[in-house]
């Protein structure tokens, strides 16, 4: 019995090995190359010659980027402001609509250009990929189930179960506070399984609980703590789009000098979050 | 992309670690379960009570007609807000049971009728009940015609038990989503766990041929 599973498994391992192989192959082609296809970055260039600027987004994350009225157009701030971008750049926005725990996976196999997602600036992704100036500022609120009498700060969530997006930055910070995490696709499943009482609380920014709360009240959760630091959220690149980095920033400089940002800003939060 | 070897071994035996806890348990519970309640459909789509027919045709078509992930979150979402709030594993495996029933009682059934009428007859005559012609000679054969299908059912429960990620499992694939999250290393992770997904099913597979070779015994050549 044995001696016939084994070469089973000897050629899992070798084409298993086969393809790994391959992989690393390619990969070495296309970096010494230069002009790499999809796994590099972006030109200005070949946006410009395409005349479409692919962007990566949610569409489901309110108010940054969702449908209207749920089944309607694509919206919101972070939406607009990447639309608005593209003009300054003279090409159209088209967007991708990926869940978020896919987003950066999808950045980095060239599905898409650039990430307008609120996006927050951290260390680790600052090494991973490029981004953008900034063009959100805003805290991250601890929420809880309205009558939850245990959580009051961040060190309060040490032992405490979370809800947070797999690759988010709230997930990290609810790690860092000791909670135990569970991985969610967003805010929308994280207030369901507060609701339910299967999470004991959830970090998220304090601008899309605000939203939450104008839109559809809910008198079931509430805020209980607030970062000090606040996190900056800017758009997202692969690595190797310098040029278009570049000229993005020179968009959205222009766009906060006109007033555009300050204006889409206060469309969606009646203040503006897009400078410090 | 260079391939991080280091990675791709620290991070193997974590997502064995999960398709042993996670993904072959949540399996082979939800495969048993299954079986079970597969049989019942089965045996009632059979039967000439009209109700019972009925009831089993009603259920295979809604399990059949319906994705697995809308029947994981109506179960694990939905269902709270009519105060039935299931924990996430037991969740996971109502939802697996439920889906495997489906499909493994059409198999069961077809698997029933292929055994020759013949075979139902010579039991009469040695004054066989029913019941007991069903269990000694039937279903033995049955068992027989409808193992390399419900192995068919059960590698494909192996992999769609991934979807267990999405309501709080944590299996192999998630396992390797908060790898590669923590490493910004898609691709490889992805396709680690795509080959660890892979080994699994080759070891199932084995398996199979031999439930096949011991069952053949029972059948009428």
């Amino acid at each position: 019995m044995i001696s016939r599973r084994l070469p089973l498994l000897g050629a899992a391992t070798a084409i298993v090995l086969a393809v790994a192989g391959c992989g690393s192959s390619a990969s070495t082609e296309s970096a010494s190359g230069g002009a790499s296809e999809s796994a590099g970055g972006t030109t200005l260039a070949e946006i410009q010659e395409s005349g479409v600027l692919t962007v990566g987004t949610e569409g489901t994350y309110k108010p940054f980027t969702y449908h209207e009225g749920g089944a309607g157009e694509l919206t919101g701030y972070d939406v607009e402001v990447i639309s608005a971008v593209a003009e300054k750049l003279g090409v159209e926005a088209e967007f991708e609509e990926t869940q978020w725990d896919a987003i950066f996976a999808g950045l980095e196999a060239g599905r898409f250009d650039v990430i307008a997602n609120q996006v927050s600036i951290t260390p680790e992704r600052e090494e991973a990929y490029a981004f953008s100036e900034p063009y959100t500022y805003s805290n991250g609120v601890i929420v809880t189930s309205a009558d939850n009498s245990e959580i009051a700060s961040f060190e309060d969530l040490e032992g405490k179960t979370t809800a947070q997006s797999l690759t988010s930055n709230w997930y990290e910070l609810a790690q860092e506070s000791g909670a135990q995490v569970e991985a969610v696709e967003g805010w929308a499943q994280s207030v369901t399984l507060l609701e339910q009482g299967r999470v004991d609380a959830t970090i998220n920014d304090e601008l899309t609980f605000l939203d939450y709360q104008k839109s559809t009240p809910n008198e079931a959760i509430k805020v209980v703590a607030e970062t000090e630091d606040q996190s900056r959220s800017a758009l997202t690149f692969r690595q190797g789009s310098d040029d278009l980095v570049e000229a993005v920033n020179t968009a959205l400089e222009e766009l906060s000098t006109d007033g555009t940002l300050a204006e889409i800003s206060e469309k969606y939060f009646g203040e503006d979050v897009s400078a410090e | 992309m260079d391939i991080d070897w280091d990675l791709a071994l620290t991070s193997l035996w974590p997502l064995i670690q999960g398709g042993l806890t996670g993904t072959i348990p949540l399996s082979l519970a939800s495969m048993a379960l299954g079986l079970v309640l597969a049989l019942l459909v089965a045996l009632m789509r059979l039967s000439s009570n009209r109700i019972a027919s009925g009831i089993g045709r009603a259920y295979v078509s809604v399990i059949r007609g319906t994705p697995l992930l809308v029947q994981l979150f109506v179960i694990f979402y939905g269902l709270p807000s009519i105060g039935l709030t299931i924990p996430p594993w037991p969740s996971a495996i109502i939802a697996f049971s439920l889906n495997v029933g489906g499909y493994a009682a059409e198999i069961i059934r077809a698997a029933i009728l292929s055994v020759p009428r013949g075979q139902w007859e010579a039991g009469h005559t040695i004054g066989m009940s029913r019941t007991l012609t069903l269990r000694r000679i039937i279903l033995p054969q049955a068992a027989r015609v409808s193992v390399p299908p419900l192995s068919n059912t059960f590698i494909s429960l192996v992999k769609d038990s991934s979807l267990a990620s999405l309501i709080l499992v944590t299996e192999l694939f998630r396992q390797a989503q908060e790898i590669a999250a923590f490493s910004q290393q898609f691709m490889l992770l992805y396709i680690e766990a795509a080959a660890v997904y892979w080994v699994f099913c080759l070891v199932l597979s084995a398996g199979q041929s031999r439930i096949e070779k011991r069952l053949d015994r029972y059948v009428a050549h």
